[in-house]
């Protein structure tokens, strides 16, 4: 199995089309809360919190990556919504790629590495069902959507600070 | 704002405390990892005592930093490397149960939370540099070991041994060791029907390349050798990001409801100013050039918001227009499914 020299190709849409899709989730969230009590900000901090990580899932591709269809998937459960998409078997990968190893000796998998991705994995969504190298390439899309994200909502928040 | 600076010194003692712990925390880290392997080689001791060390170096280093940034900046400062998350939730904690005024400070803590992370990777660097060699050497033995002493089980002294499987296992290892540095796979003597270790080979490379990439992209993962620091490194720095779009989140929550009756008021192009200065790739850049003294971004550490001036926006150009038409549909329509 020689090694394809493919590039590794994790492009980043701008930061408009993620400020966008922000202040149209926000903008949603407001018009389903018109009352804006402040009787629960843990609430409301959550929401937004939802809204910012779907409307960087969807900015960041949709479904074409597999940290945002498993962001999305997340969502939709919690509201029990119809999943939109084509189930993936990622259970049955998970438990090919640990078969393997289980079958193998131990020091097939340069355990070090093995053992730091399965941190990874947590911290990832969609991070379960993966294998290392392509956990590697979602988690570089992943840093670079969340890091663009955090500029759009700091942005945001220094535009709407008063006075 | 008094009370404020009290909790805040406070805080900073804690953060060298933090910091010391973790120090103490990859000594004994390395310390297990000598335990573990069997080989008692006299170097990897030595490896240890300079840790030992430099404890004290690493105190005065902080202290010193914290002396060069100030007081303004110095409490926020987050010395440990692990401590950044202590940092961020007493901050959180204290924004819950504080008023607006405290926001501001927290805002202050958010825009330097980059210099910060900078500030400490730069003084880990510090650190790593002296031992960075020393570090090289280990990590290298620790490699030989790991793979030599998964072959069979054995230690660095089996080499020796008569058996004619643990010498073709051993000298694999060895040369395994070596190909470690090269990207092509080549077949090595022992090797040549062996078609899972070079699958394996294969996919250790396509790893590593990745690894190499993420590098890249993770600011501070240069000067941390070997996988384990560096994939370190990067859970550290996508917990920082999670937790800095939550406590982002949190900010917005605070400061929406007041907003609330503004938002009807604030115009399209008032928040295309916004955005547009981002530092955004293309021909709209030139626009960015015009508008930044107006609205300087975080990047220059200060937020002059009595310098925006909304009906200069104007120069906003063509690749902007769909945004400008789809922020337009934001603000009229009155009905959007929320969709999820």
């Amino acid at each position: 199995m020689a090694s394809a020299n493919k590039t590794i190709n994790t492009d980043v849409p701008a930061k408009d089309i993620f400020a966008l899709h922000f202040l149209q989730s926000l903008s949603n969230l407001r018009i389903q809360n018109p009352l804006n009590s402040p009787e629960e900000t843990t609430d409301r901090v959550k929401k937004i919190k939802m809204a910012a990580y779907i409307s960087m899932a969807r900015a960041a591709g949709g479904t074409n990556r597999l940290w945002s269809r498993a962001l999305l998937r997340r969502a939709s459960k919690e509201n029990n919504k119809i999943n939109r998409f084509s189930r993936r078997k990622r259970k049955v990968t998970w438990q090919i790629s640990s078969e393997r190893r289980g079958r193998r000796s131990s020091n097939r998998r340069a355990p070090v590495v093995e053992e730091v991705a399965e941190r990874l994995r947590n911290f990832v969504p969609g991070g379960g069902g993966m294998e290392t190298s392509k956990l590697m390439e979602e988690t570089a899309h992943y840093i670079k959507c969340l890091s663009m994200q955090v500029k759009v909502m700091q942005c945001l928040v220094d535009g709407l600070s008063p006075k | 704002m008094l009370e404020g600076l009290v909790s805040q010194e406070s805080f900073m003692d804690m953060s060298v405390l933090e910091r010391l712990k973790w120090v103490q925390q990859q000594q004994q880290q390395l310390q297990q990892v000598v335990s573990q392997s069997s080989n008692n080689s006299p170097g990897l001791f030595q490896i240890l005592q300079f840790h030992g060390s430099n404890n004290d170096e690493l105190l005065q280093s902080t202290f010193s930093h914290v002396q060069m940034l100030g007081s303004g900046f110095g409490p926020n400062y987050n010395m440990g490397f692990g401590s950044q998350h202590e940092a961020m939730d007493g901050c959180i904690s204290r924004t819950s149960s504080c008023h607006m005024e405290s926001v501001d400070a927290m805002g202050f803590m958010l825009k330097n939370n980059e210099e910060n992370r900078v500030i400490a990777l730069k003084n880990k660097r510090k650190q790593e540099v002296k031992t960075s060699e020393e570090e090289k050497a280990e990590k290298k033995i620790k490699v030989e070991i790991e793979t030599e002493s998964s072959m069979k089980g054995k230690s660095n002294m089996s080499i020796t041994e008569a058996s004619s499987d643990t010498s073709k296992e051993t000298s694999k290892g060895a040369s395994e060791n070596q190909k470690l540095d090269y990207i092509h796979v080549r077949a090595r003597r022992g090797q040549a029907t062996d078609r899972h270790s070079l699958a394996e080979r294969a996919r250790r490379e396509k790893i590593s390349k990745k690894m190499k990439y993420l590098q890249d992209i993770v600011p501070g993962c240069n000067k941390v050798t070997g996988k384990a620091g560096m994939l370190d490194e990067i859970i550290n720095y996508v917990q920082c990001l999670q937790r800095q779009v939550e406590f982002l989140s949190m900010k917005l929550a605070v400061l929406n409801p007041e907003l609330e009756i503004n938002m009807e008021d604030v115009s399209v192009k008032q928040f295309q100013a916004y955005f547009t200065n981002l530092p955004v790739v293309g021909a709209s850049k030139q626009s960015i050039m015009v508008d930044v003294p107006l609205f300087p971004l975080d990047q220059q550490g200060s937020l002059d918001l009595s310098a925006i001036n909304p009906n200069q926006t104007t120069s906003i150009e063509a690749p902007s227009a769909s945004w400008e038409a789809q922020s337009q549909n934001l603000y009229n329509t009155s009905s959007f499914g929320f969709q999820y």
